[in-house]
């Protein structure tokens, strides 16, 4: 019923507004439209936005959530400018983001493309390449975990098989952060693979056939036929991607709790520690804000590149 | 950008900025610094419901929800709601944070021994310090270390759940492969050094012994025993950091000198892993507690168990006791219940149904003639080891709030000098340092 009424009402405010005057929506269908989203709108303001806001006031106490809490101003950020453990963190964060990123995008798009193809078992490897991205980070990381031991993972056995030389992983400050992004990829290529797939069986055959109409090669529709076709998708795996960079803590939780020697301790995994380990719940706050800033500037400059190159990914 | 667009995100902001605001005015009144309420007698006409997060999993929930039901049984007007509270025992402590900070939490629950300072600190724990210390209430037959946790300036929270200890665990075949005779009560810290190089086996993938270096309690208490037999100790008098001195380096050089030059200490980085590597027989000995006795009967492992290697004859080790912390809901009445239920669940008689049973240390020395203790003797050996070895639990670790803090910073000089190869002294020098503001903010 509803339906009917809005899209009467839909009908009826095209037409005033086609003749010029302003739309007055009537109580009704402020009241049916309210219906719809609000809902939708509590959810939100409920785990969103109140959270947000009750974090902010958080960042601006020294809050344990256990003592009485103490209003003071803005000195957790500026605490923040001159902590060295955070530029670490987000120096580690960084490090992992410029590896993953461009490495799960890049795979993702040269792994689609093989699959697309007509070949044998193609629903197997499809298949193959999925099932890591449903299980979770927990399970992956703590797999993972034994795999890469080194002393009795699968890895170090391997190398042993293979005459090379044994490795740390992830005991090795230097290789362990590494370790982490290969882990990483290995638990969410799919997503990335997943995306192109469709994008690719959205590609216009005719499109394609017009360009080898015109002579083109292989590689030229692929150049200039293909790649500027999947140019949305790429924006938006990108900034999903370097979301998910930015936010990496479940892996890192469940392999190596920010070691060797805080080597892989990342921006949400020094938040999870400040609030839950030094219980310094205000301090965190914090950190989430200057995670929330840099998570909006990258995506506001990936969304406004989008639109500068004409590509509408959102 | 339309202008439409421009009103809409100043109406959005104006709104994200009003609800901050109307944060603000209700932020400030967390915290309660009204004198906790009296602890009186039950009464047995009010109905009353209480909340208890015993932060025990499978096995155990189901003994605790057994003896909850009998309590209820003989107390028709108190209902007992049991559950676990978290899904670790180690994440109990994120949901109290959260349940004070939202008024949602429970009459009684389960807290390691390192968690007493700040919990008392919220003011939102009963003080139950004038009934326990009446004469024949059975407090003082509670391990000192016990008792001295659930202290925190005169008022006492809460009752010991569970008492353990420090001791070493050992594999029986890989002392015997390597001809090296089994840990004894005479040990000392270079027999156990020397005992570790013999055994650690690299190309067989068998390591001397483990040490857990992540960054948390796990790290820090298993550096106390030493640091208290070399005549240190944590704080000073004046509750100052005490740990880097001369005793504590010279605790934490031994661990260097054992990880870094005989390399035969498999540093888990994890602290999870090593307590599995023991029982599936690849690790020769470990500082470990009764816990693990379960896991290592499990997976078959010969095994023996003896108390901590000596300095100078003085073997003493450190007690992690958990407590029963009892909440204050500003309700006479659900003070009574949970002081009463709690008190009945640690006396003796439901002790040995319950810890003993399910193969913890009994909570009071008298349980040893007890025929669940015989049976616990028989079905964990090598737990008696354990019993007795409370006697070597002479100190307990400060309950102030900031020992949270100050174990993390130790456990991170550990990491530091173990893993990273830092200076022992100028390492517990900077954990030290760094710990002073958390001790002092109080």
């Amino acid at each position: 019923m509803a339906i009917t009424f809005s899209t009467g009402d839909l009908a009826q405010a095209t037409k005033t507004s086609r003749q010029g005057k302003e739309a007055r929506p009537t109580l009704r269908s402020t009241l049916t439209g309210w219906a719809f989203c609000g809902p939708a709108t509590l959810v939100i303001l409920g785990l969103s936005v109140f959270p947000a806001g009750w974090a902010f006031v958080l960042s601006l106490q020294k809050n344990d959530l256990i003592t009485p809490s103490v209003n003071v101003g803005f000195s957790n950020y500026q605490t923040l400018a001159q902590d060295p453990d955070m530029f670490a963190a987000a120096w580690h964060t960084l490090f992992y983001a410029l590896m993953y990123v461009p490495t799960s995008v890049l795979g993702g798009l040269l792994l689609a493309i093989a699959l697309n193809r007509p070949i044998r078992f193609q629903w197997f490897y499809r298949t193959c390449i999925f099932v890591p991205f449903v299980a979770s980070a927990a399970a992956t990381g703590i797999l993972a975990n034994f795999v890469f031991d080194e002393k009795f993972g699968a890895a170090n056995n391997l190398l042993r098989l293979l005459h090379l030389p044994q490795q740390g992983f992830l005991t090795d400050t230097h290789q362990a952060m590494m370790v982490i992004v290969i882990i990483s990829l290995w638990g969410s290529i799919g997503f990335c693979v997943l995306t192109y797939l469709a994008a690719l069986q959205d590609i216009s055959q005719d499109i394609v056939d017009a360009a080898l109409v015109d002579g083109a090669n292989k590689w030229q529709v692929f150049r200039h036929v293909t790649l500027p076709e999947l140019g949305p998708v790429t924006v938006f795996t990108t900034v999903w991607q370097m979301i998910a960079a930015i936010q990496l803590f479940d892996l890192v939780f469940t392999t190596t709790k920010g070691q060797p020697l805080n080597s892989t301790v990342t921006l949400v995994f020094y938040l999870y520690r400040m609030a839950f380990m030094e219980f310094k719940a205000g301090y965190a706050s914090a950190i989430a804000y200057v995670i929330f800033a840099i998570t909006m500037v990258l995506t506001l400059f990936m969304v406004w590149y989008g639109k500068k190159t004409k590509v509408e990914a959102f | 950008m339309t202008s439409g667009r421009t009103s809409r995100l100043t109406r959005l902001l104006a709104t994200v900025a009003g609800a901050a605001l109307a944060l603000t005015a209700c932020g400030g009144t967390t915290g309660s610094t009204s004198a906790p309420t009296k602890v009186g007698p039950l009464d047995p006409k009010t109905k009353v419901e209480i909340t208890w997060w015993h932060g025990q999993s499978a096995e155990a929930a189901a003994i605790l929800a057994k003896l909850a039901r009998e309590y209820e049984k003989d107390h028709p007007n108190v209902t007992i709601n049991d559950s676990a509270g978290a899904s670790s025992t180690d994440e109990l402590l994120q949901k109290m944070q959260a349940g004070l900070a939202s008024n949602t939490y429970p009459d009684v629950s389960y807290a390691f021994g390192s968690w007493a300072g700040k919990l008392a600190q919220s003011g939102r724990t009963l003080d139950i310090a004038d009934l326990v210390k009446k004469d024949g209430s059975g407090w003082t037959e509670f391990p000192e270390a016990a008792r001295l946790t659930a202290e925190y300036k005169g008022k006492v929270m809460g009752f010991p759940a569970v008492v353990d200890n420090l001791g070493l665990l050992y594999n029986k075949d890989l002392f015997d492969k390597a001809g090296v005779a089994y840990p004894n009560a005479d040990w000392t810290w270079d027999d156990f050094r020397a005992a570790a190089k013999e055994i650690n086996n690299p190309a067989e993938k068998i390591s001397g012994t483990a040490y857990p270096v992540a960054p948390d309690e796990g790290a820090t208490w298993r550096l106390w025993p030493q640091v208290w037999q070399n005549g240190g100790a944590i704080l000073d008098a004046k509750g100052q950091p005490a740990f880097d001195q001369d005793p504590g380096v010279q605790a934490l050089t031994f661990w260097q000198q054992m990880a870094r030059d005989d390399t035969s200490v498999y540093l888990d980085q994890t602290g999870q892993k090593f307590e599995q590597m023991f029982a599936s027989g690849s690790i020769g000995m470990i500082m470990d507690g009764p816990w693990l006795l379960y896991t290592v009967k499990e997976a078959k492992l010969n095994y023996g168990t003896a108390i901590l290697p000596g300095t100078n004859g003085d073997h003493q080790t450190i007690s992690g006791p958990d407590l029963w912390v009892l909440f204050d809901h500003k309700d006479a009445q659900r003070a009574a219940a949970a002081y009463d239920f709690i008190h009945w669940l640690t006396a003796p008689e439901q002790d040995v149904r319950w810890n003993v049973a399910y193969g913890n240390l009994p909570l009071r020395k008298s349980a040893e003639t007890s025929p669940e203790f015989a049976t616990f003797r028989t079905d964990f050996p090598g737990g008696d080891v354990f019993f007795t070895n409370l006697d070597n639990a002479k100190q307990a670790r400060p309950t102030v709030p900031g020992y949270q803090s100050l174990s993390l910073n130790v456990a991170k000089a550990i990491n530091e000098v173990l893993v990273g190869g830092a200076d022992p002294k100028t390492a517990l020098h900077d954990a030290a340092t760094a710990s002073i503001p958390d001790l002092k903010d109080q």
